[in-house]
C-alpha cells in the first residue's frame, strides 16, 4: 500500500479502527458537528469519531424521516439503525441546525447508545456568548468525567491540544500542495485525508501524515492541469461528488466545507487555561452557516480563493439544508463580485440524479473554458 | 355531505380579517407614516419588550399567511426562487423575500418598511437566515436574540438556570441595541405593564382553549387559527384582552348550553403545526364529515405565565420552554395532554415542506401517542403557503379513510 491510499483505507476501515480502540477498554464517542470540542473527548482517553453516513440506500431511516429532510443526517441515522454504530459509548451533538436537533431525538429513541450529550453553541462569537460557550465546555468536560470515570487534567488537555494542533498544521500543509498548477495532490485525496483524521486518534493520523508529506510524489495518478475550483457547502462525508467534478476536468483546489477547511484551519492558541483556549478556538473559528457572522465566513472563503488561485466556484448544498441554501444566494453574489463564475447545485447524499448533476457540471466547465 | 351551518361558528370571530387583521396593517402603515419605529419580528421573539419600547411590531410570518389566504403567496415565492432561493426553503420566507420587490399589487400594500428587524433562535434556523436576507436587501439593522436549545436530560429536566441567565443577557443586549438605535430608553414600569397585559391575554386564551374541551366543542380550528392572531401579534394590548374576553364569554355560554360547532360531533381531532393558509376550507371539509379539531399546538406556542415582578426572567422561561425550542419530548407531552384532556379520537400531524422543525420528528409523536394512549395519528404532507406542494385530492382521501377508521374503532369500543 502506498501512503496515498492509506487514508482511503482508513475511511473504509473506520469501524474496525473504532472496534479495536474499544477492545482496549476505552470509550468511543461519536460527534456530529465541527463545533464539538474534540480535544476534550480526546483528553478523556476516548476515541472521538465523526458520525458519517454511507453510500447504501436509506430504507430503514426512510420509515422515520420525511422526504423533505436532510439526506446526510438520514444516511447517518440509517447506518445506526443498521447497527453499524453499535460500538459507540456516547453521541454528542451541537445545535447547529434544526435537522440535527430533531435527529438527536431520533438517535436517542431508536438506538441503544448509552449516553447522549447536547452542547449549545451560541451563534455569536463575542462577549457573553464566549463565556457561555466556555461554560458549556466545562459542563461537557464534567459530563465526560462523570460518565466515563476518567479525570481530564490540564496536562491531558495540553497533550490533546498539541496533537490536534500538529494535525491541523499538517492538514494545512496538505492543502498547500494544491496551490500550484497542476496541484500536487487531488482534491479527492485532500478531502479524504481530512475525513480520515476524524476516525482515528490524532497521534496516529499525524504519523500517517508525516509519511505522506515526506514523499508527495508517491501516487499512481498525479493530477493533471484543470479548471481550479473551490467547493462551498456543508458536510461531505465521502468524495464521490468531488471525484465526478475532478473527472470532468476540474482540480478541486480549495473548499469551504464543515468537513474541509473549516474543520481545521485555526489552531488552539494555548495560553494558561487550556479549556478556555479550546472553547475560544471552536467558537472563534471560521464560522459555519448557522453562525450569525456571515461576513466572516465569506472572508474565510475569499481568502481561500486568493490563496489557491481559484478560477471558479461550485456551491454544493445538500437538499433541505436551510442554512446553507439561504447562504447560497449571498455566496453566489460574493463569488460573482470577485469575478468568479459560480454554479449552485443541490444534491442528495445518495447522489440520486447523478446524471443530471454531471450534465450541469460539464456544461459549467465548458462555459467557463469558453470564457477563460 | 352535510353542509356546515355558518351560524354555528362563534359570532365574535366572524369577519375576523376585515375587523381585526386589515385594520392592524392599516394602523402599522399609518404609524410608519407618522414616523413611529416599526420592527419586523419573527415569532418567538419576546414582543412584550417591543411594546414597552413603543416599537410597532409587524410579523412577516403573519403576512405570508395572509398572502397565502389571498392566494398571492405562490407568485411571490416564485419571485424569490428566480433570485436563487431554493424551492425547498420555508414558503413564508420565500413569500416575504418575493414581496421585497416593488409591486403595485401586494396584499395590504406590503409590510410597512422596517426600521429594525428582530428574531430569536427559539423556533427555527429559517428566522435568522431569512431576516439576514431582508436586512441586507433593505439595509436595516437586524438584532438576533440567541437562545439555547433545550434538551431533556436523564432526569427529564430541560430548563436550567444558566439557560435563563444567558437568554436574559442576550435579551438585554438586544434591548440595548434598540435603545441606542432609536435614542430611547426602556422604562421599567412600562415593561412590567406589558408583561402583565401579556400574562392576562395568555390566561384568557388559556380559558378559551379549556372551553374547547367540552363535548360538543364550541369552536374548531378555523376560528382558533384566526383568533390566535392577537396572541401572536399584540399580546400586550387592551384590544387583545377585550377580544378574548368576548370570545371567552361566548364560548362559556355555548358550553353551558351544550351548543357545539357541529350538530353531530363524531370525531374529535388534535392538529399539530400550521394550517394550510391557502385552504382553510379543509377544516370545513372535516366538519362536513362530522369531525372537528378541538386543539392545535399552534394555539399553544405563545402561551405562558409571566411574572411582572421578574419581567425578563419570566419572558426567558416562557419563550425558552416553547416546544419548538425543546427536544421532541416536550411536544409529545403537550400532544398527549391535548388528546387526554380534550378527549380526542385522533391526531393529524401535518408536516410543512419548507420547515424542518415541523416535519422531522413527527413519527416519534405518532409512535408515542399510539403507545401511551392507543390513539391513532395521521401524518400528511402539506405546506403552509405553497400550494404547489399540496395534493388536495390525495390528502382529502387519506383524511376520509382516517376518519372512517376512527369511527369504526369508536363504535367497536
Ligand atoms: S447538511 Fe445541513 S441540514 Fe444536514 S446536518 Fe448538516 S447543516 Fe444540518
Ligand atoms: S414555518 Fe418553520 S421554517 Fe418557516 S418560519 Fe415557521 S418555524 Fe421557521
Amino acid at each position: 500500500m502506498n501512503s496515498s491510499s492509506a487514508f482511503r483505507n482508513l475511511l473504509l476501515k473506520k469501524d474496525e479502527v473504532a472496534e479495536r480502540w474499544k477492545r482496549t477498554g476505552r470509550p468511543v464517542i461519536g460527534w456530529t458537528c465541527s463545533y464539538v470540542p474534540e480535544e476534550v473527548i480526546y483528553a478523556s482517553e476516548a476515541l472521538p469519531v465523526m458520525i458519517f453516513g454511507d453510500t447504501e440506500e436509506t430504507t430503514l431511516a426512510d420509515a422515520y424521516l420525511p422526504v423533505n429532510s436532510c439526506s446526510f443526517s438520514r444516511s447517518c441515522l440509517n447506518s445506526a439503525l443498521k447497527g453499524k454504530y453499535r460500538y459507540l459509548d456516547g453521541y454528542v451533538t451541537s445545535n447547529s441546525c434544526d435537522s440535527r436537533n430533531k435527529i438527536f431525538d431520533m438517535w436517542k429513541h431508536h438506538t441503544e447508545i448509552p449516553h447522549f450529550y447536547f452542547i449549545n453553541t451560541p451563534r455569536t462569537r463575542f462577549g457573553d456568548s464566549r463565556d457561555f460557550f466556555y461554560e458549556e465546555t466545562v459542563r461537557f468536560k464534567a459530563f465526560l468525567e462523570e460518565t466515563f470515570g476518567q479525570a481530564i487534567s490540564d496536562v491531558k488537555l495540553r497533550e490533546a491540544i498539541a496533537a490536534y494542533n500538529e494535525n491541523r498544521n499538517y492538514l494545512r500543509e496538505v492543502y498547500a500542495l494544491r496551490r500550484q498548477s497542476p496541484p500536487l495532490i487531488s482534491g479527492v485525496e485532500a478531502v479524504e485525508i481530512v475525513l480520515s483524521s476524524m476516525v482515528i486518534r490524532k497521534e496516529e493520523h499525524n504519523e500517517l501524515l508525516r509519511e505522506r508529506l515526506s514523499d508527495i510524489s508517491d501516487q499512481a495518478n498525479p493530477p493533471r492541469e484543470g479548471l481550479r475550483v473551490l467547493i462551498s457547502g456543508s458536510v461531505m462525508d465521502d468524495t464521490r461528488l468531488l471525484k465526478v467534478i475532478e473527472d470532468l476536468g476540474c482540480n478541486v483546489v480549495a473548499d469551504d466545507l464543515c468537513t474541509g477547511s473549516r474543520y481545521f484551519w485555526e489552531n488552539v492558541e494555548s495560553k494558561d487555561d487550556p479549556l478556555k483556549a479550546i472553547a475560544r478556538r471552536y467558537l472563534g473559528k471560521a464560522p459555519s452557516s448557522f453562525m450569525v457572522d456571515q461576513e466572516a465566513r465569506i472572508k474565510h472563503t475569499m481568502a481561500m480563493v486568493e490563496k489557491f488561485h481559484v478560477e471558479a466556484a461550485i456551491i454544493i448544498d445538500l437538499k433541505f439544508c436551510d442554512n446553507h441554501l439561504f447562504d447560497a444566494v449571498v455566496f453566489t453574489t460574493a463569488f460573482k463580485a470577485a469575478g468568479l463564475p459560480v454554479l449552485h447545485l443541490e444534491y442528495e447524499h445518495s447522489l440520486g440524479g447523478l446524471l443530471q448533476l454531471r450534465t450541469r457540471i460539464e456544461a459549467f466547465v465548458e462555459m467557463v473554458r469558453g470564457v477563460v | 355531505m352535510n353542509q356546515l351551518k355558518p351560524a354555528r361558528r362563534p359570532t365574535v370571530t366572524r369577519g375576523f380579517y376585515r375587523k381585526h387583521v386589515h385594520p392592524f396593517y392599516e394602523t402599522a402603515h399609518q404609524a410608519k407614516t407618522d414616523g413611529k419605529p416599526v420592527a419586523w419580528v419573527a415569532s418567538t421573539f419576546p414582543v412584550e419588550v417591543l411594546s414597552a419600547l413603543d416599537v410597532i411590531p409587524v410579523w412577516p410570518e403573519n403576512y405570508a399567511a395572509l398572502c397565502a389566504s389571498m392566494h398571492a403567496s405562490v407568485e411571490l415565492c416564485e419571485k424569490a426562487e428566480k433570485e436563487g432561493f431554493s424551492k425547498d426553503l420555508c414558503s413564508y420566507a420565500r413569500c416575504v423575500i418575493g414581496s421585497l420587490q416593488d409591486s403595485p399589487s401586494l396584499p395590504e400594500n406590503g409590510l410597512p418598511k422596517p426600521d429594525l428587524l428582530v428574531a430569536s433562535t427559539c423556533a427555527c434556523d429559517t428566522h435568522m437566515k431569512w431576516f439576514q436576507v431582508v436586512s441586507q436587501r433593505l439595509n436595516v439593522p437586524f438584532y438576533l436574540l440567541d437562545a439555547p436549545h433545550l434538551t431533556f436530560n436523564r432526569h427529564g429536566e430541560a430548563l436550567q438556570d444558566y439557560h435563563v441567565k444567558f437568554y436574559v443577557s442576550q435579551l438585554k443586549s438586544v434591548i440595548h441595541l434598540i435603545e441606542t438605535q432609536l435614542g430611547t430608553e426602556l422604562d421599567d414600569s412600562k415593561l412590567k405593564e406589558a408583561v402583565k397585559l401579556s400574562d392576562h391575554t395568555s390566561r384568557l386564551w388559556g380559558e378559551i382553549q379549556a372551553y374547547r374541551k367540552a363535548i360538543p366543542t364550541p369552536m374548531g380550528a378555523r376560528d382558533a387559527f384566526s383568533a390566535v392572531f392577537f396572541m401572536l401579534s399584540m399580546p400586550s394590548s387592551h384590544q387583545a384582552i377585550e377580544f378574548y374576553t368576548l370570545l371567552r364569554n361566548e364560548l362559556k355560554e355555548r358550553v353551558a348550553n351544550q351548543f357545539g360547532l357541529l350538530e353531530n360531533e363524531e370525531c374529535r381531532l388534535v392538529w399539530d403545526n400550521l394550517p394550510l393558509w391557502f385552504d382553510l376550507g379543509l377544516f370545513q371539509y372535516l366538519n362536513s364529515l362530522n369531525a372537528v379539531v378541538v386543539a392545535e399546538t399552534f394555539s399553544h406556542v405563545w402561551m405562558g405565565e409571566l411574572n411582572p415582578s421578574k419581567p425578563l426572567e419570566s419572558l426567558a422561561e416562557k419563550y425558552l420552554l416553547n416546544f419548538a425550542n425543546c427536544s421532541i419530548e416536550k411536544k409529545i407531552n403537550l400532544m398527549v395532554t391535548f388528546v387526554k384532556e380534550h378527549r380526542a379520537d385522533g391526531v393529524i400531524l401535518p408536516t410543512n415542506w419548507g420547515c424542518r422543525m415541523m416535519s422531522v420528528g413527527e413519527t416519534l409523536v405518532k409512535e408515542a401517542i399510539a403507545e401511551k394512549l392507543n390513539v391513532p395519528s395521521l401524518i400528511i404532507e402539506v405546506d403552509s403557503s405553497d400550494w404547489r406542494r399540496y395534493d388536495e385530492g390525495y390528502v382529502k382521501r387519506r383524511l376520509k379513510i382516517f376518519l372512517d377508521m376512527l369511527r369504526q374503532t369508536k363504535t367497536s369500543r
